[in-house]
């Protein structure tokens, strides 16, 4: 229950920052806004073209947003040198993880919004129930793997160049899973729940080992 | 401090010259014994080694995760170089697989990568950039035990991939042909294919516990090389 509170406590304070100094979500914001522009100018897309060219837009964004995302929720800390008082409290490694990672998600969360709308205004990207929830779906494990990675990265030279070379293609069931059940989605079909239920499992799955393994990352 | 051959160990070498024994041995194995295939040809013969490496590869990455998770719980340092230098190795045939891959793919299925998506191969050059990370993990983290720390964490969730590579011929129906040593029926191939086959892959294996072994030869020498020049420096401040 301790650890939960803690969890809780890490994520409300990482969202009430973001509340307050109002930065990485602004600049989200825009990043997915240009990513769509530029994906319109360069895809020509419209009512026929955008079922079809919609899914890899979504996905591209989706991942290069996370990246940038991820990658500041460890960077501030360690600027700051916050993590390392953090740690130096009796908190349990896994909950301080857990915390951020949720923050971390949460934020992606409200990207992927922006994304979704923005795909269904402008690009004609027919975006049903079924979009939503695998995108939805496939948000859990993304934000463990994102959040346990970017720690990992932050420790080293050249994070920013890491971080995607660590965590993309570990991203890549998430991908493949999704993006097939979003391509089929957006056909007209409907998101299969077997797609869904290997998203959630694996996103549990991935949640599980980041919080163990986040004794080991987070520990300096 | 020099005079040390980097495989001046005579053990090594002996099991190195008889890992090139066993390799030229299936060589001749596949060239000369098993029989060619009716369909493919000659070309048919690129599947021994092509599956052995891909084995040997998993195995390797398997070593990885073992070395890592012992370094984890245990400490020490030896199991970090034991994860290090397979890691190196398993890239080594991971690499081997994949070109094979490619030169048998191209005059049997006329294949181009860029017109189909074939799922093992992207599957299987995922888990290379996988383990290509784990390597620059390990160049770019703070030297030391933080480095060791990190490179296994990467180093075990890693291994994700290698059961999607897998399974990734029964999931994605595209052109890699399915498994055919395990099928419910038995292995689906003529006595000496698979006898040739079966010698390749120990051989292949074989080597590549040979390689490793060198490898983790090196890193050591590397390290005590690294200390006496350290304690050489720490001397020469002394006096």
């Amino acid at each position: 229950m301790r650890a939960v509170r803690i969890a809780l406590a890490v994520a409300q304070k990482d969202l009430r920052t973001e509340w307050r100094g109002r930065e990485l979500l602004p600049a989200l914001a825009q990043f997915v806004a240009l990513a769509l522009v530029i994906s319109n100018f360069a895809f020509d897309l419209d009512r026929v073209s955008g079922p079809r060219i919609g899914p890899g837009v979504l996905w591209l964004v989706l991942v290069f947003a996370g990246l940038v995302a991820f990658g500041r929720t460890f960077a501030g800390e360690k600027e700051q040198g916050s993590l390392e008082a953090m740690l130096l409290t009796s908190a349990a490694p896994a909950a301080i993880f857990t915390g951020k990672a949720v923050a971390a998600g949460l934020v992606l969360l409200a990207c992927e919004l922006l994304l979704l709308v923005g795909m269904a205004a402008f690009l004609g990207a027919p975006v049903s129930l079924a979009v939503v929830a695998v995108v939805l779906a496939c948000t859990v494990g993304i934000a463990a793997l994102g959040s346990l990675f970017a720690a990992l990265a932050a420790q080293t030279r050249a994070r920013e160049l890491l971080l995607p070379v660590l965590v993309l293609p570990l991203w890549f069931p998430f991908v493949v899973v999704g993006g097939r059940a979003v391509q089929s989605a957006m056909g007209g079909g409907t998101a299969s729940g077997q797609a869904l239920l290997v998203l959630l499992d694996l996103g549990i799955l991935f949640w599980i080992a980041a919080a163990l393994a986040a004794r080991f990352v987070l520990d300096d | 401090m020099t005079d040390t051959p980097v495989t001046g160990n005579r053990t090594l070498h002996t099991l190195s010259a008889a890992a090139v024994l066993a390799m030229l041995a299936a060589g001749a194995m596949i060239f000369l014994y098993a029989p060619q295939d009716a369909l493919q040809g000659p070309v048919q013969r690129i599947f021994y080694v092509h599956v052995s490496a891909a084995i040997a590869g998993f195995a390797c990455f398997a070593l990885v995760v073992g070395g890592s998770v012992a370094y984890l719980w245990r400490g020490g340092q030896r199991w970090d170089r034991l994860a290090h230098s397979a890691a190196l190795v398993g890239l080594v045939m991971l690499t081997v697989n994949i070109f094979m891959g490619i030169v048998w793919a191209k005059p049997v299925w006329n294949w181009d990568p860029a017109q189909t998506w074939d799922a093992k191969f992207t599957t299987t050059v995922v888990l290379w950039l996988i383990y290509g990370a784990y390597l620059l993990i390990r160049r770019f983290a703070p030297p030391g035990r933080a480095q060791m720390r990190l490179a296994a964490v990467v180093g075990i969730f890693g291994f994700v991939d290698v059961p999607i590579v897998y399974e990734s011929v029964s999931w994605w129906r595209t052109l890699h042909p399915g498994a055919v040593l395990v099928t419910a029926g038995g292995p689906a191939m003529p006595l000496p294919m698979l006898q040739t086959y079966l010698v390749t892959q120990l051989a292949v294996l074989f080597l590549t516990g040979v390689l490793v072994a060198l490898r983790y030869r090196i890193e050591s020498l590397r390290e005590e090389q690294a200390q006496r020049q350290l304690a050489a420096a720490l001397e020469l401040a002394a006096e």
